[in-house]
């Protein structure tokens, strides 16, 4: 419907910038990266002449990147089960019509993401560190002799990287359980469900959606995460995302890293579209 | 005052036609209603006239003017939405101003006719508040007064009482008519409640499938519909099988089981051709069966405080449907005699 | 799950959600020059110690002047694409939606190591800010976007219609009738982008020019070599300008702001 119904151009001037931005400064950077994959790598420069598919090669011909990128999307995946997990019971709790302190709770909920994410790694380098809080805590009480690993390891990256995303999972759900009509629940019960079948039967499909954004979501944002990873798992454990920027920022290997970006992208993007197939949704973005 | 005339007016929407090729005539100072069901382009119809929908075809003339190529905005309309459309961020007093502003009317004046208006649509003191703080009725007012106050040269009305509850909606009727009639403003109200139509209009245009299927005053509209659908759309009606008897100049002679008739019609027919005869439920009078008068049985009866109704089953089967004042009852399994002026009976196409 | 052990379960995780944060408050007001615990006593010296620190304070006036930046263009380039897809896009909707969303959905390494070498071939370059508000700028007009779409789609059409048939013109319509409607989600949208910006760190990492540190980098590059609670007091400032900027929009402009 459009009120004040304009013939001819002025619609597409309003369009227009943002249009231009993405053309010009999203999409052809990301041309751009796919042919600097091919490129020949450089001696002394990022980049040298002419066209090759070496980098590719490289990685493919190297276990070490393959196992990085297969830890990278085990973890991303465990982030993601965790963020669901434990992220499903506070979305529905938020949207129970009787909650009290709802506006608090949801306060608490958002608030991880108006703190930058290096303040929130930061924070978490001192609760998991070896002389860390937990670690000390533990060794006042007499628990413990030597401190736990909780930090430079996996564990210490998804702990962090869970709480990192857990809002970008408890948000679409929470989105996708409004939804709802709160009558189709009563009308279950009033058929007869139990209220728990009526949550598995009724909420739970009808929830699906939010689901699925939640999970794309967090899981997309755990594959690139940096800040997470580097400070929490130091120079020990590594994932893609740190290598790639690594190799750029470092060691200025522009084709290799583009390609190493690449492989990891297309890998997860690939899960993304299966992940979708299987759990037969619409691609819906919240 | 302003008289409007449509001619050969179509909107096509790809290839479906919402409106068809349809003319009419408003006279200066005409309440007109376009009636008719949901989707048969009564809404279209009223945007092109206001502005706010292109013209496939056709043209729309103010006094002779043709306005299809001027923008809503300077065709001085005053129009009265669904649902109000208020501006919610403006006071009573604000939104009628709104209109006098944009015809930069010095404030004394500008004030003086928000004034008048607001006692015309019985809104004094409310000025300072805002929709949000006024019932369905009231803002149903100063939708009115908003409209009113620009003294446009025709008022649109699209189902502006579709969101009031039963008893403000035949308020309103009156209180709108009443209005119109002092303001002697050319009104074009679209609706799709025939009693609404009825009560209001000086003339109604009955629609059906982005055509005009009848333009007439009410009592035309309601007791010589052209056509069975017409028929039915303003009203309950009963159709009884009839046969040509004999066919004289514009009129015909039909025996039918309520009885033998010579009727104006508008339909060509032959000798023993058989129409449909129809009669409205409430010009049939029932009384204690007779000898000589067509009979009937009644399956069933209903009391609905003013009236009762009842169903009926002609000995040859047919069904009909009568209304009548309480006076006498019948009880389920009476039998009773049938009377209805031949007068209130007419003729409709071909039955099926 | 019965209510109790639901109420029980969310407050542990809320606890979780809160608790780095609060270390990191915490950790600032330790008098000792490690991050130790429990803290050797209550003290602002890290405070003093900071807001002395001229690399730091310059950080920080740097993210407030790109966030400022980003914050305006964001703020019309979004506003306008927002209006279009509302008012005026009809086959072309979901495509413009999807447009508009892409940069949050494409991981933010990608886009930023993207512009990156985009910045260099086109002769931009890193030598000054320009390659960097780009990428804030697409990364923030999804939020403004969404703000101001959802703000659009509560505007009634009829209004527009009925400013019309008073005879209001184009211009007027918009600023007297449409403006005023969505001013709260273009507002919303552009505080939203700024915080966004003022946190982003991916892109300002990869596209940062010489000594054009926002707050974000500096601090990542000072965790990396330092662990004095410098850093916690530079991180709750931070927190606490974000939280100013949040309580200004929700509590003194009543907004709410719409982050999905
Ligand atoms: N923008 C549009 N695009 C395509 N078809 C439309 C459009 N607007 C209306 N139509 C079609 O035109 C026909 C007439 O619509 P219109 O709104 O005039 O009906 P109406 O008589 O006002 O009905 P109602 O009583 O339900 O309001 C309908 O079949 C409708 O589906
Ligand atoms: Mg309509």
């Amino acid at each position: 419907m459009s009120p004040g119904k304009t013939k001819g151009i002025g619609p597409y001037l309003l369009i227009a910038p943002a249009g231009l931005l993405l053309a010009v400064f999203l999409v052809l950077p990301y041309l751009n990266i796919g042919v600097m994959s091919f490129r020949v790598p450089g001696q002394g420069t990022p980049y040298g002449e002419g066209f090759t598919l070496v980098n590719y090669a490289r990685f493919f011909a190297d276990s070490f990147y393959i196992w990085q990128v297969v830890n990278t999307l085990w973890i991303g995946f465990l982030t993601t089960a965790i963020c669901l997990v434990i992220g499903f019971p506070v979305a529905w709790q938020l949207t129970r019509p009787n909650m009290r302190f709802r506006g608090l709770a949801y306060g608490l909920v958002l608030s991880p993401l108006l703190v930058g994410i290096v303040i929130r790694s930061y924070g978490w380098t001192i609760l998991l560190g070896n002389n860390g809080l937990i670690n000390r805590t533990l060794t006042n009480m007499g628990l413990i002799d030597s401190p736990l690993p909780l930090m430079y390891n996996a564990l210490g990256i998804i702990i962090a990287l869970v709480h990192v995303f857990l809002p970008f999972m408890i948000l679409p759900i929470m989105n996708g359980i409004q939804g709802i009509d709160p009558s189709l629940e009563a009308a279950a019960r009033s058929l007869g469900a139990s209220r728990t079948t009526a949550f598995r039967r009724i909420v739970l499909p009808l929830s699906m959606p939010g689901i699925q954004a939640g999970c794309i979501l967090v899981f997309v944002l755990s594959l690139s995460a940096y800040v997470t990873p580097s400070l929490i798992g130091g120079l020990k454990v590594k994932t893609m995302a740190v290598t790639v920027v690594d190799a750029l920022i470092d060691t200025f290997q522009w084709p290799f890293g583009s390609a190493l970006a690449l492989m990891l992208s297309v890998t997860g993007a690939v899960i993304v579209v299966i992940f979708g197939r299987m759990t037969r949704m619409k691609w819906k973005v919240a | 005052m302003t008289e409007v005339s449509i001619e050969k007016l179509t909107k096509s929407y790809g290839n479906a036609r919402a409106v068809n090729a349809i003319s009419m005539k408003i006279a200066e100072g005409e309440f007109i209603s376009l009636l008719g069901p949901s989707g048969c382009g009564k809404t279209t119809t009223l945007k092109m006239i206001a502005g706010f929908e292109d013209v496939t075809e056709g043209a729309i003339r103010f006094d002779g003017q043709d306005v299809v190529n001027t923008p809503a905005e300077k065709r001085d309309i005053g129009m009265v939405f669904q649902n109000y459309a208020l501006f919610p961020h403006m006071t009573v007093e604000q939104n009628l101003a709104f209109g006098l502003e944009m015809r930069k009317v010095p404030k004394p004046q500008m004030r003086e006719r928000i004034a008048k208006v607001l006692d015309m649509v019985q809104l004094k003191g409310y000025e300072a508040r805002y929709p949000r703080q006024l019932s369905g009725g009231q803002q149903q007012r100063v939708a009115l007064g908003r409209a009113l106050v620009i003294e446009p040269k025709i008022l649109l009305l699209d189902e502006p009482l579709a969101n009031l509850d039963a008893k403000l909606r035949e308020e309103m009727r009156v209180f709108i008519r009443d209005l119109q009639r002092r303001v002697g403003i050319t009104t074009v109200y679209v609706t799709h409640d025939q009693a609404e139509a009825m009560t209001m209009s000086d003339r109604v245009v009955v629609m059906f499938g982005g055509r005009i299927a009848q333009i007439g005053s009410p009592t035309d509209i309601y007791e010589r519909p052209e056509n069975h659908e017409v028929a039915e759309f303003v009203g309950q009606v009963n159709l009884v099988q009839a046969k040509v008897e004999s066919v004289g100049e514009g009129t015909a002679t039909v025996t039918s089981p309520l009885g033998d008739f010579t009727l104006p019609t508008k339909i060509s027919v032959k000798p023993g051709n058989m129409v449909s005869l129809a009669l409205r439920p409430e010009a049939i009078e029932l009384s204690k069966a007779t000898e000589g008068q067509p009979a009937a049985t009644v399956l069933a009866s209903y009391y609905s405080g003013a009236l009762m109704d009842y169903r009926l089953k002609l000995d040859n089967g047919d069904e009909l449907h009568a209304q009548t004042f309480p006076v006498n009852r019948f009880a389920e399994g009476d039998r009773v005699a049938l009377h209805a002026p031949a007068e209130r009976f007419w003729l409709v196409g071909v039955s099926k | 799950m019965s209510r109790p052990f639901l109420t029980g379960y969310c407050l542990l995780i809320y606890a979780f959600l809160l608790a780095p944060i609060l270390v990191v408050v915490g950790a600032s007001f330790n008098a000792g020059a490690f991050l130790t615990f429990p803290p050797q006593g209550l003290s602002f010296r890290w405070y003093i110690t900071f807001f002395n620190n001229e690399v730091f304070m310059r950080a920080i006036r740097t993210s407030l002047w790109v966030a400022f930046v980003t914050m305006i263009i964001s703020g019309v380039i979004g506003t306008m694409a927002a209006l279009f897809h509302v008012l005026h896009a009809r086959r072309s909707k979901d495509v413009v939606r999807i447009a508009m969303l892409a940069p949050l959905l494409l991981p933010e390494v990608l886009t930023a190591i993207s512009l990156l070498f985009f910045v260099y071939a086109i002769g931009i370059g890193t030598q000054n800010m320009v390659g960097m508000i780009i990428g804030h700028v697409l990364i923030t007009l999804p939020f403004v976007f969404i703000n101001v779409s959802a703000s659009l789609e509560s505007f009634d059409p009829s209004w527009d219609m009925a400013a019309r048939s008073l005879g209001a013109p184009k211009l007027v319509r918009f600023r007297r009738i449409m403006l005023p409607m969505i001013k709260s989600g273009v507002i919303g949208g552009c505080l939203f982008a700024f915080i966004i910006s003022f946190d982003i760190f991916t892109i300002s990492f990869m596209l940062k020019g010489v000594g054009t540190s926002t707050l974000p980098i500096q601090l990542f590059d000072y965790l990396r070599t330092n662990f004095t609670p410098e850093a916690a007091a530079v991180s709750t400032v931070s927190i606490v300008l974000t939280l100013t900027v949040v309580i200004i929009s929700e509590k003194v402009l009543g907004l709410r702001i719409h982050r999905f």
